[in-house]
């Protein structure tokens, strides 16, 4: 998803627990991440939910999503 | 009025050609349309130097010598800043809209450069021996006259005047402008992605535009002040043309209201930002990318991509290819292995006419080669090749310009 939509832009080899900020994630590109994942996976991110512990990482992300999903 | 050369345009490559043709012993008129310097750096309040350093991960080091260390060390003295900072994979040196003008003051003052602020040009032409430029302000029109000039409008305004080859990239493509104003009494508030959390939380309740998706804040380096930047698309009412005022009125417009409604906003619903306000409007939306001049040399996407060098070089475009098609931030591509490209004098040579020199975003490139050379680190460059080929030409001196322009301010490797 990341990849796809551009928001970051990831070696195929990027490990689940890689420091996606590291990776040139940032705050705006965090807002269409946010957007995307409303949009693809029904996933409601708040205010709240936007932290590093929450999208730092993909394996992270992949967990906020599934928890958010209705 | 007569002068050697005359330059259009007093933003950074503007700036950097009248002070290093006076400083080479020129008589220099410089026309601005605005009451200050700066252009992009100033009335538009973009607020880093981009395009100053070399790419890599060692420290940062100038990639251009000359005026862009000049001007890097002038900022770093008058913002107090320790030096650049990196921002995901390159160096940039925050700069402030303020001391820019200062600084611009002091330098077009001690080079001795005629500036006419609040003037346009209207008609240019060619005399027998010399340029002959009818400028105006409020009305009343003046004719000015010099030997060689330097199109640094970042418009390719006087390849349009004077009937030269431009081009101009199809709107749909044309990298969308950037509306950038100034925040006092939230520099201790909710920030980075808490705050970009809060303003998606805005867009999905519908109290904020989509137009906000993209604003972000960054802090000023003075105290209590940050500055908000958006990102537009350009073509909220119909397609996005940079040189038609109509199109540009409603960008105004658009980032102001845009602006303003997230501020109100962030004032309700974020924590520190209670007493936030809009301080600063930018004096013009700023635009990336409009008409370029067709030169004696065309630098490439491919060329840039490739780290190539040419016989003619000038000076290094170290900046990655930024790409901001759609407002939905940037897309970066650097070159091979990090090997910034040259950029040949030809591309500051129209394809036909003499005596006439570009600096700055309307050099002569392609659409892709653009994204790189636009920023204010990489106009100072090709703006102070430009003012020294100019003043050697309006001296009689037209032979070995870019060895010439290379010794004087050498390039990294």
């Amino acid at each position: 998803m990341l990849r796809d939509e551009g928001l970051v832009e990831l070696a195929s080899d990027f490990p689940a627990d890689g420091d996606l900020f590291a990776a040139g994630l940032d705050s705006m590109a965090v807002m269409q991440l946010i957007v995307v994942a409303e949009e693809r996976f029904g996933a409601v991110i708040g205010p709240e939910d936007a932290g590093r512990e929450n999208l730092g990482t993909p394996a992270a992300l992949a967990d906020l999503i599934g928890r958010k999903r209705a | 009025m007569t002068a050697d050369v005359l330059v259009l345009g007093a933003g950074s490559a503007g700036l950097a050609a009248a002070v290093t043709a006076a400083r080479a012993g020129a008589r220099v008129i410089l026309l601005e349309r605005h009451g200050y310097a700066g252009g992009m750096g100033t009335a538009s309040l973009v607020h880093t130097f981009c395009g100053l350093y070399l790419l890599g991960d060692r420290e940062p080091v100038i990639a251009n010598g000359g005026f862009p260390a000049e001007m890097a060390e002038r900022m770093q003295w008058a913002t107090g800043d320790s030096g650049p900072v990196k921002m995901g994979r390159v160096w940039v040196l925050r700069q402030h809209p303020v001391e820019f003008v200062r600084i611009a003051d002091e330098l077009l003052r001690e080079s001795g450069v005629e500036v006419l602020f609040h003037t346009e040009a209207l008609t240019a032409s060619r005399e027998s021996d010399s340029w002959s430029v009818e400028a105006i302000c409020r009305g009343r029109r003046r004719t000015l006259r010099a030997k060689t000039l330097v199109d640094a409008s970042g418009d390719a305004v006087l390849a349009d005047l004077l009937g030269a080859a431009s081009e101009m990239t199809e709107s749909s493509r044309l990298q969308r402008p950037a509306y950038v104003f100034g925040v006092q009494g939230a520099a201790g508030g909710e920030d980075g992605l808490a705050l970009a959390g809060r303003i998606v939380d805005g867009i999905r309740r519908g109290l904020l535009s989509k137009e906000t998706l993209g604003l972000h804040f960054r802090r000023s380096g003075r105290a209590g002040e940050i500055f908000g930047t958006i990102d537009l698309s350009g073509a909220e009412e119909g397609d996005y043309d940079p040189l038609d005022a109509a199109c540009l009125s409603r960008l105004e417009v658009t980032g102001r209201s845009v602006a303003a409604a997230a501020v109100d906003f962030l004032r309700k619903e974020a924590a520190g930002w209670e007493s936030a306000c809009i301080s600063h409007w930018p004096v013009r939306a700023g635009v990336r990318e409009s008409r370029r001049w067709k030169g004696r040399h065309v630098l490439t996407e491919a060329k840039v991509l490739g780290g190539a060098r040419h016989e003619d070089d000038i000076a290094l475009a170290t900046w990655p290819l930024e790409f901001r098609e759609t407002n939905r931030g940037p897309k970066l591509r650097y070159p091979e292995h990090d090997r910034a490209a040259g950029i040949p004098l030809g591309c500051l040579m129209p394809e036909s006419l003499d005596g006439v020199f570009v600096a700055g975003r309307c050099i002569s490139c392609d659409h892709g080669a653009q994204a790189s050379v636009r920023v204010m680190g990489t106009c100072f460059a090709t703006g102070q090749a430009a003012g020294l080929a100019a003043a050697l030409v309006a001296d009689g001196k037209p032979e070995n310009l870019a060895p010439v322009i290379r010794k004087k301010f050498p390039f990294g490797v």
